[in-house]
């Protein structure tokens, strides 16, 4: 599940890129330029210390052929690194590293719509420590597929225009294979039980901007290739079908010398997948868990900066992810659903900082964060659930 | 100065809470452990804090650079270097906007290693050193930003032959040497911005294609020296102060 909550945000990120380089009407080329790094340290109250990194290096060139036609080429490298992270979402040391590429045609249609038709490339790393092999990775990905998108300009003075777009991804994970497939029947070779996270992934949204507000609706459906459903006895003829629904809105607005750009977002996930729970290899009556992941999850963050200076300022920010599971039962510490209670994780991060001006394109930005996970599942012993966290940061972001 | 004070104090007081018993032993032997899985690749971050990556400042022909400190080391005493800039195009000169071109390497050898075999019976031949050879494009985007990007080949060799007589063992096994080594192809991508006269700010991205190292330099340079903070994410110390002398003509 990781793996795909990485994948729709990369995808959305992607997607937000492509549409917000804009030529400047005197040259062919117009380069694009983006590169954020941060490095931060941890100390959870669970666990030891450690240290993780996040790098967004994004490197664009449009090129301008007509004053109707232009051609968008993006290559986006991003590194995650250890790090706190909801819960159910990854361990702190797992590390993702993505290379995407992304072509784009837009062709304008009278003044107002723009058609942009385009293709993407990507392929993803996955590692839980650095002592593994990249190209080894269990959740390697391989993705191709395309999008068509339009925009209706409505207010040109400010800004205002409606995207929607629809965009399908082919995605494979080459070195994916079911362990407990392999180790429950000894008999099927490993590439019978691979290929199971193998899916398409189609999404179509509507996004509207204006006046520095923005938001939008995203319907993403995944369908699996291999992956069956699991039943109470067993697997099922039915296939996996995930789909994600998510509403957001935002702002960046500017007040005196106050800077505000709240976002938040509503998720509905919803899959026909379910879980079988066996407390141990010897176990003959695994608990059966119906719909186990399907879930209903808001959040959002609120970060407020006070610009003291024209090159200095101080920053607070909130932020809360709340995820509510349809069916799923906490378990208590002994790993035994607990009737009747349905799980609930919450995590909330609040940050300080300050930030310095470095000149126009760049920036640099220290900070402190604390981290307060809690949930009603008492199980931990693969993946931390209740826990408070302290995180310092440097971060350099500079942009062109 | 006042705010910021008050800010870090507030935060100081709220770190109370989450405070944990850090495990140094631990942490050590993870560090330690992380080393041994890839010598050569721990040792590659201290070449790459010695390598000049970043395009020769406009109007300027050639350069040369050694490095002087590198993460926790004397890169000038350990690991003596020589690097070299050359511009081959001067960017639109030949056609306006064609970038700037410039061949870039450089050259590394620890006098340990000889110093080690000289005055140890058990030793009898020692290897430490690196090279690095590659070409930058750069383009100005702006009167104050020039982003440039290019490649990198680097190599690094670390090898230690023991005497028949030293009688080594490593988990029981005899040892005759150990030879490691580092070597990957890299893409080098950044931004360079002017802080003033003669001062520029740069930010780069460098990936090994084959390894997948990747490697961030932030660094603030002038007419003899460069002050950089290179960032190894997935490396053993990740971040690395860095200190280079170079002249440019």
């Amino acid at each position: 599940m990781k793996k795909i909550a990485l994948i729709l945000t990369l995808t959305a990120l992607a997607a937000g890129r492509l549409s917000a380089a804009t030529a400047e009407s005197s040259k062919i080329f117009t380069p694009f330029f983006d590169m954020t790094l941060a490095e931060n340290g941890y100390m959870p109250s669970e666990g030891n210390i450690f240290s993780g990194g996040n790098i967004n290096t994004q490197v664009g060139l449009l090129a301008k052929i007509t004053e109707k036609d232009q051609v968008f080429g993006l290559y986006n490298f991003n590194y995650g690194g250890p790090g706190f992270a909801p819960q159910d979402t990854k361990q702190f040391t797992d590390r993702t590293l993505t290379h995407g590429f992304n072509f784009e045609y837009r062709r304008s249609l009278g003044g107002h719509w723009r058609v942009r038709p385009g293709i993407s490339l990507s392929k993803d790393y996955t590692r839980s420590g650095a002592n593994e092999t990249w190209d080894q990775g269990l959740y390697n990905t391989e993705s191709k597929g395309f999008q068509l998108a339009v925009d209706y300009s409505f207010d040109a003075a400010r800004n205002g225009f409606v995207t929607a777009q629809f965009l399908t991804r082919n995605i494979e994970f080459p070195n994916y294979t079911d362990l407990f497939q392999e180790f429950m029947n000894p008999s099927v070779t490993s590439e019978l039980s691979g290929g199971q996270q193998d899916q398409r992934l189609t999404q179509v949204s509507l996004r509207p901007n204006w006046n520095k507000f923005f938001g939008g609706v995203t319907y993403t459906m995944q369908k699996y290739k291999n992956q069956k459903v699991v039943g109470a006895t067993g697997d099922t003829a039915e296939k996996q079908e995930d789909t994600t629904t998510t509403l957001d809105f935002g702002f960046h607005h500017k007040l005196w010398i106050f800077e505000l750009y709240p976002v938040i977002a509503y998720s509905v996930h919803d899959s026909n997948q379910n879980y079988i729970r066996y407390k141990s290899i010897g176990d003959v009556s695994p608990y059966f868990m119906a719909d186990n992941y399907s879930y209903k999850e808001l959040s959002f963050s609120v970060p407020l900066d006070l610009n003291i200076t024209s090159k200095w300022a101080v920053g607070g920010a909130m932020s809360v992810v709340k995820r509510n599971y349809e069916s799923r039962l906490r378990r208590d510490k002994f790993n035994n659903y607990v009737a009747g209670e349905k799980q609930e994780n919450t995590m909330t991060t609040l940050t300080g900082s300050i930030r310095k001006r470095i000149n126009d394109v760049a920036m640099v930005r220290l900070s402190y964060s604390l981290v307060v996970a809690s949930s009603n599942n008492e199980f931990e012993q693969y993946m931390p659930y209740n826990y408070t966290g302290n995180s310092f940061g440097i971060a350099y972001q500079l942009s062109y | 100065m006042k705010k910021i004070a008050l800010l870090t104090l507030c935060l100081g007081l709220a770190a109370g809470p989450a405070r944990a018993e850090i495990d140094w032993e631990s942490k050590g032997m993870q560090i330690a452990g992380e080393i041994l899985a890839n010598p050569a690749a721990f040792l590659y971050e201290f070449q790459q804090d010695l390598e000049g990556t970043t395009p020769l400042p406009p109007g300027k022909r050639y350069g040369f650079q050694t490095g002087l400190w590198g993460g926790a080391l004397p890169t000038i005493g350990i690991m003596p270097s020589i690097s070299g800039k050359f511009r081959l195009h001067g960017e639109g000169r030949l056609s306006p906007g064609l970038p700037q071109l410039d061949l870039i390497g450089g050259y590394w050898n620890s006098p340990l290693a000889g110093m080690a075999a000289d005055q140890s019976d058990d030793i009898t031949d020692t290897k430490f050193n690196g090279h690095y050879y590659g070409f930058l494009l750069s383009s100005s985007v702006s009167p104050k930003v020039r982003t440039f990007w290019g490649f990198k080949k680097s190599q690094l060799k670390a090898k230690i032959s023991f005497a028949p007589t030293a009688d080594i063992e490593l988990l029981g096994t005899p040892v005759n040497d150990i030879d490691t080594g580092f070597e990957d192809s890299f893409f080098v991508v950044g931004l360079e911005s002017p802080k003033g006269l003669n001062k520029l700010w740069s930010i780069q991205l460098n990936y090994g294609m084959d390894t997948q190292t990747i490697a961030s330099k932030v660094s603030w340079y002038g007419k003899y020296f460069e002050l950089g903070l290179n960032i190894y994410p997935e490396g053993v110390f990740v971040v690395h102060p860095v200190w280079n002398f170079h002249l440019n003509f």
